[in-house]
């Protein structure tokens, strides 16, 4: 550590070095390349991005970057050079000067990265005192819930005494965030911190890295599978694929002016939202297939603050809205705005508590059991989850076929003529039929998913997230292939999703979700081009996008988090975080006001007579 | 995972001894000459053919009543194996069936099973057998409904717990959409998730519910003499232990062989399943 008096001469000089790194998996036999001929320079208070897809090695290239490789991984050729010493020559001893103190690492599943009997604090002061044993325990307190407050986490003294379990995804990465930098790194490796994040709170996070880096000089690696969030948070770009550094550019001319096929293709493939033409399928014959009038449901949990009381989450509250025959309706928001509870009670594996769903003009709520059985021959959801939604130990055949035995839908010795039938029309290869979940890949299971769900001819498909583990390219093939069975037989869909992008592009009416009730309902363009409530407003602004956005995250972004939904607001749920929230909003719930194709809830849109 | 079990040594010593026990077990009474309690007073206390005074006849000598040792250890172990496997088969289907509609349904279904579960864990086995043995002829059926009523509970609160875990995993929650009735998920879409394992620890279950038809057997209440069990035998030999010590010690290593073998092959089963499940295997 001799070079730390030079430090302030050598500003100019990169301070990290990245020369040739090499990185393979060693086995007994032969090496496999992980990373190949890695050489990056980075300068004191610079944010690099580093963008590839998953199992381009940006982990391994993050984690190589500290000599934190693990086993079979070895540096085999190459230098990572941090002001002249090479760091992966240093013994465990030596690193452990550099560890914390100088490199520090996020990475992207905070929830689980912390012991969760021990409070956040403790961990914090424990870490910090570990790597500068100057700071007396009443300092390091003091440090770190001043960092909290830096990071923007809300009440820092009483959430420092709190567990792991209770903070989100959102607020655990401020905390890593603060882990990383309460000992004033030099050199921070993000690894995919946003990817497990809501937008809105991923584009918080990006911006506070960003006002981080100008407050304390940090440089950032900043590694990320989204080229949007890449493009708005750094000056330069590296573009990784295989293992190897492909381009190394501006976010401009990544997209103006990309020098490769591959990089031309990443960028073309971030969906365009309003440069773009988009044409969902709309209702041809405006008959109402399903209709939600009025449901709430509320779950009870015991209290943990007290011995025998039960506290109420109030996940959905009073949610009408129709679906029409033959269009694609969207159902958007944050998680925990109550979208799964509401896919649930769609799909009536749950009940609600008030209010009543109709398909087709029946009550749902007073059928017995043989009608609804006949009800789900009609109606199906898709899960989200390709991996957990089909039953591991049986092949896709039985899979697919279930629904069939269960309904009775055609007779035994048609079951494989059906099969296939679907089969071919979900694009599933000839042979599949045999195999085990396990062995398809994540699209084909999703495919299998989707066999199963319109093998008994339903008019009404639920997709629940259904494209939000797939990649890009696959979700866009998958889309193809909805917009070809609804051509071919006339579904309704109604896509559950927090993905914006593919709203946009898929569905004909969307319906915007806060805390369990609708704020605004509006045709795809009224929402896009011209949202009405601040909700929808800062939803879009956070969206990661390669156009210039039409909505200033700096003016409607939201702070924070949406409150618990044990504890609502009165008045107005929106309000807490809402930038320009009256008076009003404090006392009395919005009215529903209708405008243009739908509807809006919002004082300001009430009192604005322009509406 | 029967192939990696296979591989390993400790299963096929075990398999090979039970197999060859059983076989012996069946075929010899059917071809002897005498049976098990034929009596013969000329010849008792004799001793096993190693002995001094031991005679090819009687390989492992007689009993104080002229009995043939050989014989009767076999019809005991038949009767210690046809107990134990259908004692361990009916707990394991009892508990299985009560336990996956109790993790599945939930709620006070739930509380309701379990409680009768948890009250039938407080009696005893022994009690519970003096109880139920004591006020009427014990038969072999008897025995096996006591050891079923001792024994269903833990596979019911095993069985429950997993469920439990496995009733909240998307594919059920799919099960439920495409309209499959709670029978059918039970069936078809949990028990072949949960079942297999437990299975294979039954298998060791199967050697202790041996012992216990042996201490019942001994202590009097188990199958009644003249049938022969390894629990009646030990207790008859007691008495001439000094003189004729092989009345006790012959059934005892019979017992002891049949469930050594047993144990290996349970616990390799149960090992090679960890193995495959931590992806060891292949």
């Amino acid at each position: 550590m001799t070079k730390n008096q030079t430090i302030d001469d050598a500003i100019d000089k990169p301070i990290l070095t990245v020369n040739k790194l090499n990185v393979v998996a060693r086995s007994s036999d032969k090496d496999t390349a992980i990373l190949t001929d890695i050489s990056f320079n980075l300068s004191k208070g610079e944010i690099l991005s580093v963008i590839g897809e998953s199992g381009s090695g940006l982990t391994v290239l993050s984690k190589s970057l500290m000599n934190w490789l693990p086993s079979p991984l070895v540096a085999s050729k190459g230098s990572v050079l941090y002001r002249g010493d090479n760091v992966l020559n240093l013994s465990t001893n030596e690193l452990r000067k550099f560890r914390g103190k100088i490199f520090a690492y996020i990475g992207s599943d905070s929830t689980t990265a912390l012991n969760p009997t021990v409070p956040i604090g403790r961990h914090l002061v424990s870490k910090l005192r570990a790597v500068m044993p100057e700071y007396s325990e009443t300092q390091a307190q003091k440090r770190i819930i001043d960092l909290f407050d830096a990071v923007r986490i809300p009440s820092p003294i009483e959430r420092f005494n709190e567990f792991p379990f209770q903070f989100s995804g959102g607020m655990m990465q401020r905390v890593m965030i603060v882990d990383a930098l309460c000992t004033d790194p030099e050199l921070l490796v993000a690894d995919n911190i946003t990817q497990p994040l809501d937008v809105t709170i991923a584009k918080q996070i990006v911006r506070l890295l960003y006002d981080l880096r100008d407050e304390f000089g940090t440089s950032v690696v900043f590694s990320t599978a989204s080229l949007p969030m890449a493009a708005d948070i750094s000056e330069r770009l590296l573009v990784l694929q295989n293992g190897r550094v492909l381009e190394e550019a501006t976010p401009k001319q990544i997209v103006d002016n990309p020098g490769t096929n591959y990089t031309k293709a990443l960028s073309e493939r971030v969906p365009r939202i309003w440069s773009a033409k988009h044409t969902p399928m709309k209702s041809l014959t405006q008959k109402t297939i399903l209709s939600v009038k009025n449901v709430s449901k509320t779950y009870f949990t015991t209290d943990p603050k007290a011995y025998f009381s039960k506290q109420a989450v109030k996940a959905v509250r009073g949610v009408s809205f129709d679906v029409l025959e033959g269009e694609n309706f969207g159902i958007v928001g944050e998680s925990g705005c109550g979208k799964s509870t509401l896919s649930r009670l769609l799909s009536w594996v749950e009940k609600p508590d008030d209010g009543e769903i109709l398909f087709e003009n029946k009550s749902i709520n007073t059928m017995n059991s043989s009608e609804l059985k006949n009800l789900r021959n009609q109606f199906q959801l898709i899960l989200q989850d390709p991996y957990t939604s089909l039953p591991g130990h049986k092949t896709v055949g039985e899979i697919i076929i279930e629904p069939l035995k269960i309904h009775r839908s055609c007779p035994p010795q048609a079951y494989s003529d059906r099969l296939f039938e679907v089969m071919t029309e979900v694009g599933l290869p000839k042979g599949t039929e045999v195999s085990l979940p396990s062995q398809l890949s994540a699209s084909m299971r999703q495919r299998v998913n989707i066999a199963r769900a319109m093998v008994t001819k339903p008019n009404l498909l639920i997709l629940d997230e259904t494209m939000s583990s797939l990649d890009q390219v696959e979700q866009a093939r998958l889309l193809d292939l909805f917009d070809e069975l609804q051509r071919r037989h006339n579904f309704t869909y109604i896509f559950i999703s927090h993905d914006l992008a593919l709203v946009r592009r898929a569905c004909s009416r969307v319906l915007v979700m806060y805390l369990g009730r609708v704020v605004e309902m509006a045709a795809n363009e009224d929402l896009f081009f011209n949202p009405v409530h601040p909700y929808s407003q800062a939803l879009l602004s956070a969206m990661p996008t390669l156009e210039k956005n039409r909505f200033d995250a700096s003016k409607v972004l939201l702070e924070g988090e949406p409150p618990s939904p044990v504890n609502i607001p009165l008045g107005c749920s929106f309000r807490s975080r809402c930038p320009n929230a009256l008076e009003i909003c404090a006392t009395e719930s919005p009215p529903n006001s209708p405008i243009r194709s739908g509807q809006v809830e919002c004082h300001l849109i009430a009192q604005d007579k322009n509406f | 995972m029967l192939k990696a079990a296979w591989k390993r040594p400790q299963f096929r010593i075990g398999l090979i001894i039970i197999v060859s026990l059983l076989v012996l077990a069946i075929i010899l009474p059917l071809i002897s000459s005498t049976s098990a309690t034929t009596l013969s007073i000329r010849e008792r206390f004799a001793p096993p053919i190693f002995m001094d005074g031991g005679n090819l006849k009687h390989l492992f000598g007689t009993d104080q009543l002229g009995r043939d040792l050989l014989l009767r250890s076999l019809i005991g172990l038949q009767n210690a194996v046809f107990i134990g496997l259908v004692s361990v088969i009916g707990m394991f289907f009892l508990g299985a069936i009560i336990g996956m509609y109790a993790g599945y349904k939930g709620g006070w279904i739930d509380t309701i099973l379990m409680r009768i579960t948890d009250a039938q864990m407080s009696i005893p086995v022994i009690i519970l057998a003096i109880t139920i043995l004591g006020v009427s002829r014990p038969t072999a059926f008897s025995v096996i409904v006591v050891l079923i009523l001792a024994g269903w509970p833990t596979y019911a609160r095993v069985i429950r717990s997993v469920t439990l875990t496995e009733s909240k995993k998307e594919f059920v929650r799919a099960a439920k959409i495409i309209g499959a009735s709670d029978q059918r998920i039970i069936l078809s879409h949990i028990a072949p998730n949960i079942l297999p394992p437990v299975a294979f620890i039954a298998v060791l279950d199967v050697a202790r519910m041996m012992i216990f038809e042996a201490i019942f057997g001994f202590i009097g209440i188990g199958i009644q003499p003249p049938i022969p069990t390894f629990g009646n035998i030990l207790a008859d030999g007691t008495k001439y232990l000094i003189n004729a010590w092989w009345i006790t010690v012959i059934p005892g290593l019979f017992l002891f062989t049949a469930l050594i073998s047993l144990n290996l092959i349970g616990s390799t089963l149960e090992s090679a399943r960890n193995e495959a499940l931590e992806g060891r295997e292949q």
